[in-house]
């Protein structure tokens, strides 16, 4: 009889639970599913490996997989929270009506396995199923034309069972924990009462809440510096400025400026706000810490996502920067023509362009600095192979760098300065009037590239004599119009390229880029998924265990008369505070964070950056929208007069 | 009863039924109850436990509908009203106290008295002098930017009373206002309430079980098995002698304070 009862207790039970905390099994099938699907495709490393090559995907994956736990361990804990918190008062009641600890610990237990398995089982076959789907996605992101099949993988199931095996088994601590360890009378009373307002302290939250905004101010102005010899420690202090600031902006200042408006209303709160602003201040103290969380996660997803998108689709430009040129041959005439041969009978559309380039050594910059090497390069020669270039005046140089933004020791250069060319035979000045920020020649042809005009690069052959260090470099350049013709053109220089020398032709470092990025921008998408997800969902949860606690004030609220439209709309000011703030934080914290990362590459990446923000700011607004309806269908359903 | 012919009518319920439960178990709460009370008046009901008191309070603050008969306040029929219409209605012409305060309690004690007219297109300088009015007679005005759960029982019921009062109701209802309150508090406030009634010619009714508080009333209506049973008029007798005649009504009811064998 016992047992009956018991097993209809929990059949209904969780027949409920379905219905209420659907995203919750949602999120924990879809992060199964991907988290299968990364597993499958690290296993199955051979034909993995044979389209990404060098590529140390199997890592990146590894690395994705731990992110995903991470997150998911995160979401799990927080989620079996707010639902314990929920259920308190029935779990309560079980032991109240006479039900022992244990079996009431045995009825969470059996329903939260029962779930859990559940959902782990749809989300492995569903993982399974959609695996081929990824799989083309990632296909057409790096535009393979292999066919890559992948079969069910048991290792990678297994794998997935542990691991979420694991993450349920955690919940059924936490759920034991609650059973075991609350007293009967703070089940019965369960949560219902949120903290007891306080009124700030005037002085020291004002200061504190000045800190939090200080904190992320310098943190940006400091992410807008160039990052210098120390950078990793740079980094650090920003994080962690920025993660303190976050946290003091919402245990502190928001509460701190709600007060301000709320006095200076002056008791005349009105019911949209005593809905949205009075109750949002008061939670900021507990809230801080995951709200905090949730802002830095949902920077990170967004700048993740921006970098990964940027990265792709600058790719080309990024290649054309690093790789002016097609094809080049260095002082090789010999495999140049016969290179030029092999195109022609190809009847592929080229131009073939030869350059005669200066190689010396000298220095520019500032101060002691080594000389090094450095490539002379007449302007006109690169016109004529069809460079979009001004030509220098006379006795004036400017310097095309790709690595300009990097380096920082380099950055700090001003123009106009004076470089040094040659060596103790001779010198010869020249004034280099301008830095610009990619490569004139590709950027495997060592020495820092110098344009000059003709007649000032053959002044400086006749001031300095012929020396070792100082030798002309014959350059023969290839341009190919269509990218079609690229990549069997590439087929034949390849030929020519010694294992021993870095010779990368436009083609293959562009393919390659692609590759890489098609990848990173694969994962990265798919776990900015599932943080968005997470992340959103947890608001969510927050929202609904809100709504739980109150229920009474607005049972107050319709008894003194208020209509259901006048609540519904503070309902939505509410969520609109509660999902826009973070967001904001988080939005403003990742442009940043891109502006940082785009002084790194060579194309804009705003377009790109922002397209991310918009998809995230999208979910969010779901996300709103459904925790508006979830609120609102719970006030309805509980209409307590 | 000539006084109350006449005052104006302020509430007037006619044969008011109300049943609870499905066909074949059906509860009568009320039994046809007619009641009328005129402007100025102070009326208490009481009766014993299911006697249909909070029933009949619910059906007559528009909390709740009437199975069968008709609640007219103020000439206005509410017993027809739709939901949105009473909200309204209880909005504007309603005044509520309740046993347990029911105050926000993430709202301090201005801003829960002021809610109540935060709907209404009142002037913020006017909205102020009411609040300055009705807190210093209440005697709530030092404690105005204090949160609920930081005052007494006392001053949260006094809070509860000035935020029923702020927009001027036709009648307030208080459904065991003291029933949360230590002797003392109690006084205070019921003293309070019959000094409004008779200063300010406050209409109130009010749901009690304590005969003490009842003895305040100028007006006690007694209710049994969902019907009206007596009532009594305080008329110009003292507090004590009122009382004392609740008490016998109350023995003769067979009412909670009376050993039943």
């Amino acid at each position: 009889m016992t047992t009956l009862t018991l097993r209809e207790l929990v059949i209904r039970s969780m027949r409920s639970n379905m219905k209420h905390n659907y995203l919750y099994f949602f999120a924990f099938m879809m992060s199964t599913a991907l988290y299968f699907v990364f597993a499958t495709l690290a296993n199955d490393s051979l034909i993995m490996a044979a389209t990404f090559k060098d590529i140390e995907f199997v890592l990146l994956l590894k690395v994705s997989g731990i992110l995903l736990v991470a997150i998911m361990i995160i979401f799990v804990i927080y989620a079996n929270n707010v639902f314990l918190m929920r259920r308190s008062r029935e779990i309560g009641l079980y032991q109240l009506v006479g039900l022992t600890r244990r079996s009431v610990g045995l009825l969470l237990i059996t329903e939260n396995v029962l779930l859990g398995m559940g959902a782990l089982f749809i989300g492995i076959t569903s993982g399974a199923l959609v695996s081929r789907l990824f799989l083309l996605i990632l296909l057409k992101l790096i535009d393979s034309k292999n066919v890559l099949t992948i079969s069910f993988s048991s290792s990678a199931a297994i794998q997935t069972a542990i691991v979420f095996t694991i993450l349920i088994a955690l919940t059924l601590i936490q759920t034991l924990y609650k059973v075991y360890f609350t007293a009967l009378i703070e089940l019965l009373e369960g949560e219902r009462q949120g903290d007891q307002p306080v009124r700030p302290r005037a002085v020291l939250s004002s200061m504190m809440g000045l800190l939090g905004i200080v904190l992320i101010v310098a943190a940006y102005l400091l992410s807008n510096q160039t990052l210098g010899p120390a950078f990793l420690l740079q980094i650090l202090v920003i994080l962690a400025s920025i993660i303190l600031g976050t946290y003091l902006v919402f245990r502190v200042t928001i509460g701190w400026l709600f007060y301000q408006i709320r006095r200076i209303k002056n008791g005349q709160l009105g019911l949209k706000n005593s809905l949205s602003l009075a109750p949002i201040m008061h939670r900021m103290k507990s809230n801080a810490l995951s709200l905090t969380l949730i802002t830095v996660l949902s920077a990170m997803t967004l700048t993740m996502v921006a970098i990964a998108y940027s990265l792709y689709y600058s790719a080309e430009s990024e290649a054309r920067a690093m790789l002016p040129y097609d094809f080049i041959f260095e002082n090789n005439e010999h495999d140049a023509n016969s290179f030029r041969a092999e195109l022609e009978s190809a009847g592929l559309t080229f131009v073939h362009q030869p350059i005669e380039a200066v190689r010396l050594t000298g220095r520019f910059g500032t101060g002691t600095e080594d000389r090094h090497s450095i490539l002379l390069l007449a302007a006109e020669q690169l016109q004529a192979s069809g460079a979009d270039i001004v030509v220098p005046g006379q006795g004036e140089a400017i310097w095309y760098s790709g690595l300009r933004k990097l380096l920082s020791t380099e950055r700090n250069f001003n123009f106009p300065q004076v470089a040094y060319l040659g060596t103790y035979g001779g010198y010869a000045l020249i004034n280099v009037s301008e830095g610009i920020n990619r490569y004139m020649m590709n950027f495997n042809v060592q020495g820092s590239q110098l344009i000059v005009s003709e007649a000032t690069l053959a002044d400086i052959r006749q001031l300095i004599p012929i020396v070792p260090e100082q030798e002309i470099v014959h350059i023969d350049t290839y341009q190919i119009a269509l990218m079609s013709d690229r990549a069997a053109a590439s087929d034949y220089y390849e030929r020519y390229i010694k294992a021993d020398k870095y010779r990368p032709s436009f083609y293959a470092y562009y393919k390659d880029a692609h590759l890489k990025f098609g990848l990173t921008l694969f994962i990265a998408g798919f776990l900015g998924l599932v943080f968005m997800t997470a992340t959103g969902s947890i608001l969510y949860f927050k929202q609904m265990a809100e709504a739980e606690q109150e229920r009474n004030c607005y049972t107050i609220l319709r008894q003194l008369g208020f209509g259901e439209r006048e609540m519904i709309s503070g309902i939505i000011r509410k969520q609109l505070f509660v999902f826009a703030i973070p967001l904001v934080i988080g939005l403003v914290h990742s442009f940043f964070a891109v502006k940082t990362v785009s002084a790194l590459t060579l194309s804009d990446i705003s377009i790109p950056a922002a397209i991310a923000m918009t998809i995230y700011t999208l979910v969010y607004f779901v996300f709103a929208v459904l925790t508006v309806r979830y609120y609102s269908a719970f006030l309805n359903l509980k209409f307590i007069v | 009863m000539i006084q109350s012919d006449m005052k104006k009518t302020v509430l007037h319920a006619q044969q008011l039924r109300k049943s609870y439960g499905i066909k074949g178990n059906v509860q009568q709460a009320l039994r046809g109850i007619n009641l009328r009370i005129v402007e100025g008046e102070f009326v208490g009901i009481m009766g014993p436990s299911g006697s249909g008191k909070s029933t009949l309070i619910n059906v007559l603050a528009t909390m709740d509908k009437a199975t069968a008969g008709k609640v007219v306040v103020e000439d206005v029929d509410i017993s027809t009203m739709k939901d949105a219409e009473r909200s309204t209605f209880r909005c504007n012409k309603l005044g509520f106290i309740f046993q347990d305060y029911n105050l926000l309690d993430m709202l301090t004690v201005k801003e829960n008295i002021l809610l109540s007219i935060s709907l209404g297109k009142m002037k913020k300088k006017e909205v102020e002098a009411k609040f300055q009015q009705i807190a210093s007679d209440l005697g709530i005005l030092e404690i105005a930017h204090k949160y609920p759960h930081e005052i007494s029982g006392g001053q949260r019921q006094r809070t509860s009373a000035a935020r029923a009062l702020i927009h001027e109701p036709a009648l307030l209802f208080a459904d065991e206002p003291t029933g949360a309150l230590d002797s003392r508090a109690a006084t205070s406030l019921l003293e309070i309430m019959e000094k409004l009634n008779r200063q300010r010619s406050i209409t109130i009714l009010m749901v009690t079980h304590d005969p003490i508080a009842s003895s305040y009333c100028s007006r006690v209506v007694f209710l049994k098995d969902g019907m009206v049973y007596s009532e009594l008029y305080r008329g110009s007798k003292t507090r004590q002698t009122f009382y004392t005649e609740i008490m016998n009504v109350q023995a003769v009811l067979g009412g909670d304070h009376v050993d039943p064998a």
